[in-house]
């Protein structure tokens, strides 16, 4: 890689575009019925997520998380956490408390009814194929395809965008998600025992699921 | 802009077409005087369709398709503003930051390629040339225009000083000029007092700049005469990248007030600075239709409005949103702008419905580069109090890293989907 390129591989806007066009399941698509989308509370609310989650919550991009048709008790446990500084982030600790200020039950709702449009990006079939002889003991609790256990507030990983995968997995590892989450505690032990390269890998193959 | 591309947009839109009687095959903007498109229902015509524009426009058609939407904005292509600081350092081409309106045709926006020459709110119509559009709510999305009379010399030779704030032909010509310079060049970078577009889209430029000249040309330095008295956004995470371009020579409090471009020779109020490459970012108001349209303040700049409808305050029926406001704590982005342009959306739809417009506020996310793999980000949330927008909450990326970059990508992908997909 010359250092005059960015690190990371550009899609082109005119591609965006063209995905984004595909996933018409904002406002005008399943909230435009009975009602209206004018009525739909959940709708108006989140108004301002598309910027990063993309159209009803479906990120088109690796490193922004696609939250449409996740389970609606794990958003707002995300959206509390990030809020009270317990999971850390400069973008999200100041959305999550707009959230919480407009109705947190409404926009976390809007999100889990939406149908999830797996992410666009493919990764690399090796990468892959390798992620998923590596993932044995993730099945123990995200489930055989990946889907979670919304019982346990364990989260749907298939078809989650790959970058942001990656990233949380590192910093599951570094204990730097969450730290001392007693609930966290195993899956941390766990991936100290497993490699950088391979979380890349586990990133790449349960993107990979539909 | 000619009267052909009126008829390709009468002919692509498939507006009436009773306006185009003696409009002869050269044509002319005389025989397209009097009503553009007979207006059979509810519309809203939305003036610039750039990040709240467009936005605004696509969401009106998302939120109650009942409702005509008629965007007129002159550019073909919508070139994106943010990550293009990216072209000066040779880190991303112009076409990347490049896209078209016909994601927008698709939400069924139709769109004129013209400027408004006038608004008559008494009349609820915009002018084009000799014809006009009525409306029955307008969304003015103008942009900002430079004040370039502030600075002796620069509106004459605007050739030769080039701004680059609004991206597109500017910027490539910029990229050019700095390649151009030879290694131990001096590039100077003028920064107008706050408010303008994009308050830490100079010190971006001034990072990736600094960063290509280290890069490429390691004898050249560069020159910030910034009009304010410090770095006005991110400061301290400016600072901490600028620690790896000690070719940054920085001058807070040295506003500029004329250029010199036969001498290559730039004045500020106390000092004289030669340059090789002279990067002007003028002083700014909002885009001319605005202020001709009295949509402007005392001042003459921006452009006040309700916090929870963008309705102007001084003319019922026109919302304007994007850089052109002022009056709200939120800084002149494109994020800014692309939330204003939904919740105006919003407001209007359901004026249109007789509705009452929901208390929605606007977020702010804003990543800046400060190297060829590292970004730095600020997030600005906030909510409506007795009818006014309050912030929340201002937060900061701790430290610039590749992760903040990779998520730079990510907004920057998602949001021009937002606007345009």
């Amino acid at each position: 890689m010359s250092a005059r390129r960015p690190a990371m591989r550009l899609t082109t806007p005119r591609g965006i575009a063209l995905a984004a066009a595909l996933v018409l399941g904002a406002w005008g698509g399943q909230a435009a019925h009975a009602a209206g989308p004018l009525d739909d509370r959940g709708a108006l609310k989140s108004v301002t997520c598309a910027a990063c989650h993309g159209q009803a919550g479906n990120s088109r991009s690796s490193a922004m998380p696609i939250i449409a048709g996740q389970d609606a008790a794990y958003l707002k446990k995300q959206i509390e956490d990030y809020a009270a500084g317990k999971r850390l982030s400069a973008e999200m600790e100041p959305y999550a408390k707009q959230v919480l200020n407009l109705g947190v039950d409404d926009v976390v709702a809007y999100f889990a009814s939406r149908r999830r449009e797996p992410t666009p990006i493919a990764s690399p079939a090796d990468a892959v194929a390798r992620g998923r002889s590596a993932a044995a003991q993730c099945v123990v609790c995200h489930g055989p395809q990946g889907q979670g256990d919304a019982a346990k507030l364990i989260p749907n990983l298939a078809g989650q965008a790959p970058g942001y995968l990656r990233e949380q997995l590192l910093l599951f590892k570094q204990d730097r998600r969450s730290p001392g989450d007693p609930a966290l505690a195993a899956l941390k032990a766990l991936l100290k025992t497993i490699p950088d390269e391979t979380l890349g890998d586990l990133a790449a193959y349960y993107s990979s699921l539909r | 802009m000619s009267a052909v591309s009126r008829r390709g947009f009468l002919r692509a839109s498939g507006l009436g077409l009773g306006v185009l009687a003696g409009g002869g095959l050269a044509g002319c903007a005389a025989s397209m005087k009097g009503d553009f498109a007979r207006k059979t229902g509810p519309r809203v015509v939305v003036i610039g369709g750039g990040w709240g524009g467009a936005t605004a426009a696509k969401y009106v058609r998302l939120l109650d398709p009942k409702v005509e939407v008629i965007l007129v904005e002159p550019n073909r292509e919508f070139v994106s503003c943010p990550f293009s600081n990216l072209v000066l350092a040779g880190l991303r081409t112009i076409d990347s930051l490049t896209m078209g309106y016909d994601g927008l045709r698709k939400h069924g926006v139709r769109i004129i390629h013209e400027s408004v020459t006038a608004i008559e709110p008494d009349r609820k119509r915009v002018r084009l040339g000799e014809g006009y559009l009525q409306y029955d709510r307008l969304v003015v999305s103008p942009g900002v225009d430079f004040q370039l009379e502030q600075i002796e010399g620069l509106a004459q030779n605007q050739d030769k000083v080039l701004h680059a704030w609004k991206a597109g032909p500017q910027t490539v010509q910029l990229a050019r000029q700095i390649a151009a310079m030879p290694d131990g060049g001096v590039f100077v970078l003028s920064i107008p007092l706050a408010a303008y577009r994009c308050p830490p889209g100079p010190y971006e430029r001034t990072s990736m700049v600094a960063w290509y000249l280290k890069t490429s040309k390691p004898r050249s330095k560069l020159i910030v005469l910034d009009a304010n008295q410090n770095i006005i956004s991110k400061t301290a995470l400016f600072r901490a990248a600028w620690q790896a371009y000690p070719n940054i020579d920085y001058r807070g409090a040295s506003r500029v007030v004329g250029v010199d471009p036969g001498n290559k020779e730039v004045r500020t109020e106390f000092d004289k600075v030669r340059y090789d490459v002279l990067n002007v970012i003028p002083p700014q108001r909002a885009g001319a239709i605005a202020v001709q349209a009295d949509l402007v303040g005392g001042d003459k700049r921006w452009c006040e409005v309700s916090h929870v409808t963008y309705e102007s305050v001084k003319q019922p029926g026109i919302h304007v949103i994007g850089d052109a406001t002022i009056g709200l704590p939120v800084p002149k982005s494109g994020n800014v702008a692309n939330a204003m342009g939904k919740i105006a959306a919003a407001a209007v739809v359901s004026l249109l419905n007789g509705k009452e417009p929901s208390a929605l506020a606007p977020g702010n996310t804003c990543y800046s580069w400060v190297s060829d793999r590292e970004a730095i980000a600020v997030v600005n949330a906030y909510r409506i109090e007795n009818g006014k927008v309050v912030q929340i909450e201002q937060k900061l990326t701790p430290a610039q890293s590749p992760l903040v970059a990779e998520r730079a990508i990510g907004w920057s992908q998602s949001i021009w989907a937002d606007i345009l997909a």
